[in-house]
């Protein structure tokens, strides 16, 4: 256990020094104030104001770009030689990931109170309880442990840097073309379905309901589902990339 | 024994050897061009899906032309930063300190650098501006508008290029980079392609009016909506003037530094 607390350590100590932490804790906290800014005239979200809508497409977004940041840091220890070194040491073979896990919930929970402070200075509140708080804020955090895993696994087998950097792609769709932003009614016909059922509008929706305490029990389980799933299936794979022989 | 000086011509000429090193680089990792074509470009596909049904609500037009220009921007920008982190790996491993002794004008690296960038933001550009035309981007005022809407994006990475190698020279250079990065998709954001200015809360107004990517993009749109551009051209070639004029000479002097460091950063 020592290992894995100095090898987390050594990550924050890093990210300190690289601004990794401080972009994990400004870029939600800017993209609610730019969104709300820029969009909340434009986007009908009917009685809700927009910063409490796309609070939960924040939370999503930089949970989404803390895995894509574990891509690049799984491919340095592998091409830097860390990861080899390690392996003459007395230390679980999977002993980096899970600093590198640890790391980012670290990173996660650091951005999910910024994004939902800010979103307080926007009149947002958590109007659930505790069960649906308690809800609102493990959900994000499954989320990005499952992600951050299936990058922590892209970026090992990489072995690359700017790994992470292809993997903004797919984020980028996904958020931006999901109900995270705007009701599935502003986008065209033919692409609505798509919107409506893709898993960052599950989530999203599932995180709005959580926060007014009004979320539906089919909306929850389906949610919980994609997290847990995503986390067992990209989890195994991490683990198994972690063990592959070289 | 021979003791020519290079001349201006062979200056020209190692200029462009340079570049299509840079160019052949780009072809073998494809991750910088991949980086300015294909995230602005769906950039452009979703927040255009996205907004402009409640564009046109709204305010009767879908502000593509001001889309279109923010995104090739901010894509150009983009890829110069993801570019500029190729400067110190090249510096530590001593290639630019290998070139530096070679008998060419130092200058040629520095005006090396401005030249890919520029083919690259004409090349992305060309591609994002035929994407916006997919979803009904038209010339109004005739397509011969086309070329000073490519050729603005061209020389605004041009000038961002020696701020961005202004920077990658700089001994411990990663971080900073990422910083500008985050600051200039920033700047970029805050323009008329995200959502019309006056839409945008009161006190961000006098910073959004100042900020030079918002002269940028306006030109860029008035010249797709075929109207007279004048005003914002103006002022964006007196920012990208006085920019250049600040920041060519350090960008000269920390890559002369760089190179004569013997790759130990």
């Amino acid at each position: 256990m020592t290992a894995v607390a100095a090898l987390t350590e050594r990550l924050v100590r890093v990210a300190l020094r690289d601004f990794d932490l401080l972009i994990g804790i400004a870029t939600p906290v800017a993209t609610l104030l730019g969104l709300n800014a820029a969009l909340r005239h434009i986007i009908d979200t009917g009685t809700m104001s927009y910063a409490d809508y796309v609070l939960p497409a924040i939370i999503v977004q930089a949970m989404l770009l803390g895995a894509v940041t574990t891509a690049e840091r799984a491919a340095w220890e592998q091409s830097s030689g860390f990861t080899i070194r390690l392996r003459a040491q007395p230390v679980s073979e999977l002993a980096p990931m899970t600093a590198r896990m640890l790391y980012c919930l670290i990173r996660g929970a650091l951005a999910l109170a910024a994004a939902v402070a800010t979103a307080h200075l926007l009149g947002f509140r958590l109007t659930g309880g505790i069960t649906n708080t308690t809800g609102f804020v493990v959900l994000p955090l499954i989320l990005t442990l499952a992600l951050s895993l299936g990058a922590d696994a892209t970026g090992t087998w990489l072995r690359r840097s700017g790994a992470g950097q292809l993997l903004l792609i797919p984020q980028l769709i996904l958020v931006l073309a999901s109900t995270g932003l705007a009701p599935a009614d502003s986008f065209p016909e033919w692409i609505q379905p798509f919107v409506r059922h893709q898993p960052v509008s599950q989530i999203t929706g599932t995180l709005r309901g959580l926060a007014t305490g009004n979320a539906a029990v089919s909306d929850l389980v389906i949610t919980a589902a994609w997290c847990v799933g995503l986390l067992v299936a990209l989890g195994s794979i991490a683990v198994r990339m972690q063990r592959r022989p070289r | 024994m021979s003791t020519d000086l290079p001349t201006s011509r062979s200056a020209a000429t190692a200029s462009v050897v340079l570049a299509e090193r840079i160019l052949t680089h780009w072809r073998r990792h494809p991750l910088v061009p991949l980086q300015s074509l294909l995230l602005p470009a769906l950039l452009l596909v979703t927040y255009h899906l996205m907004v402009s049904r409640s564009m046109v609500r709204l305010t009767g037009a879908d502000n593509l032309g001001a889309l279109v220009s923010m995104c090739t921007v901010a894509g150009a920008m983009m890829g110069s930063i993801g570019a500029g982190f190729q400067i110190p790996v090249d510096r530590d491993n001593g290639l630019l300190g290998r070139f530096w002794v070679q008998p060419v004008r130092r200058g040629s690296f520095l005006a090396a650098i401005l030249l890919a960038e520029a083919a690259r933001t004409a090349m992305a550009g060309s591609l994002i501006l035929l994407l916006g035309m997919a979803f009904g981007l038209r010339f109004e005022g005739g397509w011969l508008a086309v070329i000073p809407f490519l050729l603005i994006p061209v020389a605004l990475i041009a000038v961002f290029a020696t701020i961005v190698t202004m920077v990658a020279v700089h001994p411990r250079s990663t971080s900073m980079l990422t910083v500008l990065g985050a600051v200039s998709i920033g700047m970029a954001f805050c323009t008329g392609g995200v959502a019309p200015v006056e839409l945008f809360p009161g006190w961000l107004q006098p910073a959004i009016a100042v900020q030079p990517l918002t002269h940028v993009v306006d030109a860029m749109q008035a010249l797709a909506g075929g109207e007279l551009a004048g005003k914002s051209l103006l002022m964006s070639a007196a920012w990208l003037l006085g920019l250049a004029v600040l920041f060519a000479p350090l960008a000269a002097r920390g890559y002369r530094r760089a190179a004569e460091s013997g790759g130990c950063g």
